[in-house]
């Protein structure tokens, strides 16, 4: 079991107030992952969860019991930290039988117990080295082991790719979804990359200084965005935003649209302009547009074959059913 | 190969001087320790020269190993080394704990704590012997009075005086007695010693991971275990170089024994090399070598001893 309920939280550093009340509900088995920019508070809300921070007000419920005030030990959590925090002097085996030891848990299930998690994270061959003595991506699969030995009622993860490179971080990405489908077990994960959000969340709760601004599956977000925030900070690469005339047209403030969502259309376009900057990733293009006379650029993404040279005029055409309207104060309109 | 000759003979000063340095004092000393050599003698004053034909080959050495002194001063230096050794090292890991913690004041708190060590080691001899240790006109010697007269004036109240009467006179200890003066020179050094290993410690504790503690928390282990395991084994290190350090410095106390007691009863090997050097150049030498070869064993054994014990 793990089911995890904040119910009005709030946390203050002195004077300053770093997440105001918030109401929040995992539920049990469920992957949920906190996004947000730098800074917005989703460390701050995994340690009040996880214990390692006192809250200021409100209640910690993790399976229909009062948490708020039991130790971080006894709420039956395990985190992984973006540093990893693995024991330096400690073999792989003593770091992960660590928190069984505390346990005082006999040696044999002790010993079965790490064969087994080193068995599904791959790390068989690496048991009596030293943390100093492994890559990134191992020490990070030795964190982890840590985590899973105790057979926790929810997993915390603190940016745990953060460190990793490109290539490993996908590769990690697609194990810890294994992971999670293998266990079963509630997971909170957070990351500032949105990608990330996407890929592996059933449920991804949006943060903006300690505000929850959405909560909903990725797609729930992609589609429907509650606001110009979650809009922007969910989709890669951004979306457009275009105020002015174009937007009253619609009806709206401000109008947003993705950047996969124009065509490029040759000679028939709504709007037209002139190719800046292009990124060619090979299956897509990017193109950034300038001189359209709706914003200073707009982002388009077309398919890897066209191609358009820097200063080429370019007609785009717009999906009029995914253009997403907001209001003055930046609220979805429906 | 040309291109290695302009490094090594920009080198060459330095390493030359260095050679000298510690090998001339050396083999001096290798050297007297085989003659006979000694400052003033009227019967044989060919003895005062340090000359070849004085050659004693091991005379020396078995002279001082048949010394009556030699192995009291060998242990000596061994209980005075160790015992420093292991007080300031407890303490000072106590206190580096103890005060690597938030509280009000602790700025100044530090600087106190630091303070002993910018004493002279014979001005902290000094003070210590005849202010604190003192068993009259020092503290030790006013607490006792105090804690028997106490004990005097509660003989005489009614009810429970039976119960004090059967309590006996305390007895201040004289520390420049034989046996105690020892313990009062590792008292004084070891006060003195304390702030060097917290200030090592101190400075250790403060680039101590919190993520690891807070992971360890989260793993269930309590404030011991947190110690045990990480803690103690982050400080591996600095207690080798605080245990290194002072058995390099407290093998050659010297000035403090001085003051304490004179060499009464309580010798280490500097001490007696002191004693011989009054006119024995010769026996000196030989001491001289006998100390060096107990602070490498002295040394090999302490590295083996951390390395095991702490580096898991
Ligand atoms: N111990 C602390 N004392 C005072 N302020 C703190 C403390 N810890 C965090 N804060 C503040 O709380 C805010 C949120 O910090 P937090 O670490 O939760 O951000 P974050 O969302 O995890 O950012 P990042 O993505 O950079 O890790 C920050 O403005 C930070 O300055
Ligand atoms: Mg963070």
């Amino acid at each position: 079991m793990g089911r995890i309920v904040l119910d009005k939280v709030s946390k203050s550093f002195g004077e300053t107030e770093v997440i105001p009340p918030l109401d929040l509900t995992i539920e049990d088995g469920e992957f949920a992952v906190f996004v947000g920019p730098s800074g917005c508070g989703k460390s701050t809300l995994l340690r009040l969860i996880a214990g390692l921070e006192d809250a200021t007000s409100g209640k910690v419920i993790i399976d229909d019991e009062d948490v708020t005030q039991v130790s971080p030990s006894k709420r039956g959590l395990a985190m992984v930290f973006q540093s990893y925090a693995l024991y330096p002097h400690m073999t792989v085996r003593k770091n992960i039988a660590f928190p069984l030891r505390m346990a005082k848990m006999s040696q044999s299930e002790m010993n079965q117990r790490v064969e087994q998690a080193a068995g599904i994270l791959n790390l068989a061959d690496y048991l009596d080295k030293k943390p100093g003595q492994l890559s990134g991506g191992q020490r990070q699969r030795v964190a982890i082991g840590r985590a899973i030995v105790r057979e926790p009622s929810a997993f915390l993860f603190d940016e745990p790719l953060s460190n990793l490179d490109a290539a490993l971080r996908v590769g990690m990405r697609l194990e810890i979804g294994e992971l999670h489908q293998r266990l079963k077990t509630t997971m909170i994960y957070v990351t500032h990359d949105q990608v990330e959000a996407m890929t592996m969340a059933d449920k991804i709760v949006v943060l903006q200084a300690g505000v929850i601004e959405q909560v909903g599956s990725p797609l729930e977000l992609y589609r429907t965005p509650r606001n110009r925030f979650v809009a922007g900070f969910i989709g890669s690469p951004k979306m457009n935003f275009i105020g002015g005339d174009e937007a009253a047209k619609h009806g709206a403030h401000e109008i947003g649209i993705r950047p996969e969502h124009i065509a490029v259309a040759n000679g028939s376009g709504a709007w037209s302009g002139v190719v800046g900057v292009s990124e060619h990733l090979g299956s897509d293009t990017f193109f950034h547009v300038h001189d359209t006379g709706l914003a200073e650029t707009i982002t388009v993404r077309a398919d890897g074959e066209v191609s358009l040279n820097a200063g080429d005029r370019i007609d785009l055409a717009p999906r009029e059913d995914v253009i997403h309207k907001f209001d003055a104060q930046g609220m979805r309109i429906a | 190969m040309s291109d290695r000759k302009l490094p090594r003979l920009l080198q060459a000063p330095a390493v030359i001087l260095l050679l000298i340095w510690m090998l001339v004092p050396l083999s001096m000393t290798l050297y007297f320790s085989f003659i006979r050599y000694v400052l003033n003698n009227l019967r044989r004053p060919e003895w005062t020269k340090p000359l070849p034909s004085n050659w004693r080959g091991f005379g020396n050495y078995e002279f001082v190993w048949n010394n009556k002194d030699f192995w009291l001063a060998i242990q000596n230096s061994l209980l005075i080394v160790g015992s420093i050794i292991i007080l300031t090292v407890t303490l000072g890991i106590l206190i580096a704990v103890l005060i690597n913690r938030a509280f009000p004041g602790r700025g100044i708190v530090r600087v106190l704590l630091i303070s002993p060590f910018f004493v002279m080691p014979a001005v902290n001899a000094v003070l210590w012997i005849n202010m604190i240790l003192d068993p009259v006109l020092g503290l030790q010697g006013l607490a006792v009075d105090g804690i028997n007269q106490l004990i005097v004036s509660l003989q005489t109240a009614p009810g429970v005086g039976w119960f004090f009467s059967l309590w006996p006179q305390l007895e201040p200890i004289s520390f420049r007695a034989t046996q105690t003066s020892a313990y009062a020179v590792i008292i004084m050094v070891t006060w003195q010693w304390t702030p060097f290993a917290v200030l090592i410690f101190m400075t250790s504790l403060q680039s101590e991971d919190q993520q690891q503690k807070e992971a360890a928390i989260l793993d269930g282990a309590g404030a011991w275990s947190q110690f045990r395991f990480l803690t103690l084994p982050h400080l591996g290190r600095p207690i080798a170089i605080v245990v290194m350090i002072q058995a390099i410095f407290h093998l050659s106390l010297y000035a403090e024994i001085e003051i304490v007691s004179r060499g009464n009863g309580n010798k280490n090997l500097p001490y007696l090399i002191g004693e011989f050097a009054n006119n024995n150049i010769g026996a000196a030498s030989a001491t001289g070598i006998f100390a060096v070869i107990l602070a490498n064993i002295v040394a090999i054994f302490l590295l083996r001893m951390i390395g095991k014990t702490l580096m898991e």
